[in-house]
């Protein structure tokens, strides 16, 4: 399990792992030493909760290396910054494109019904065509954002920048 | 910086820096034992937590000669301290404001 801990290490950013990576492996030694004397259950429970924690801590990490790190992710419950927040009409207009989605979508069901009644519901093909539209899409932005980041031209590495609540110029 | 509210988690930890100055297996252990089992910190979570407590300089590394790099101390600073009077203060009058609100209703 040790060794399986510290692969996992290596998923940190190279700078957290030469700061903290030793300390951490010392004390997940001590811990999966005592662990040892427990039920199943337990020593289950621990190495779930080990696993995940590296990997959320993993991410973390990378997230904070991109955007800076200094005041954008605080250990406060609410650390979304107030620019980044989606306005309360957002969710409104999005429930109103969503209801206009599902009526498009009842009325060629009901036009498909009408005039090809052996072809089957429209409703039935929807969740795979969605899905795989969905794929697509976040596929084939990660792939773009990917290579704009490489190059540096995301604007990501000026996030940190950001004066919480500053003006834009005039 | 505004101090609150903090996560749980972190606000064991700090508790348990509040005391005595710990590595991070007797933190581990002590916010187990301070939350009667029922919030056990990974080593991740843990570390996490004390790289951005360190960064926003709330704790410091305890330096010492003889202690091996990976069993580094840590202790609260006087920033850290007052960050956290704060917050138990800001608990303690929102226990007072919920015993007074709950008689309030049962009177």
């Amino acid at each position: 399990m040790l060794n399986f801990y510290r692969w996992l290490l290596y998923l940190y950013p190279r700078l957290y792992r030469q700061e903290y990576a030793d300390e951490m492996a010392s004390v997940f030694r001590e811990a999966h030493g005592e662990i040892c004397a427990e039920s199943f259950r337990e020593r289950v429970s621990f190495r779930v909760r080990e696993t995940l924690g590296l990997l959320m801590g993993a991410m973390r990490e990378h997230i904070r290396d991109v955007t800076g790190g200094d005041q954008s992710i605080s250990f406060r419950r609410f650390d979304m910054r107030a620019e980044f927040r989606f306005p309360r009409s957002t969710v409104f207009l999005m429930l109103i494109i969503f209801g206009g989605v599902i009526l498009a979508v009842e009325k060629a069901n009901t036009i498909q019904l009408k005039y090809a009644p052996g072809a089957g519901s429209i409703w039935l093909s929807l969740p795979w065509f969605l899905g795989f539209t969905l794929l697509f899409t976040y596929g084939g932005a990660i792939v773009v954002w990917g290579i704009l980041f490489a190059l540096g031209r995301t604007g990501a590495h000026r996030l940190a920048n950001i004066e919480p609540g500053s003006h834009r110029p005039e | 910086m505004e101090p609150l509210p903090l996560t749980e988690p972190v606000l064991l930890v700090l508790l348990s820096l509040a005391e005595q100055p710990r590595h991070g297996y007797s933190i581990l252990k002590d916010v187990e034992r301070m939350s009667g089992g029922r919030v056990k910190l990974s080593t991740g979570t843990l570390y996490g937590a004390l790289r951005r407590l360190l960064d926003e300089a709330w704790i410091e590394r305890v330096e010492e000669d003889e202690t091996p790099r990976d069993r580094r101390s840590y202790r609260l600073t006087s920033r850290g301290r007052r960050n956290l009077q704060l917050e138990v203060e800001r608990m303690r009058h929102l226990t007072k404001l919920a015993a007074l609100r709950i008689a309030r209703k049962e009177a």
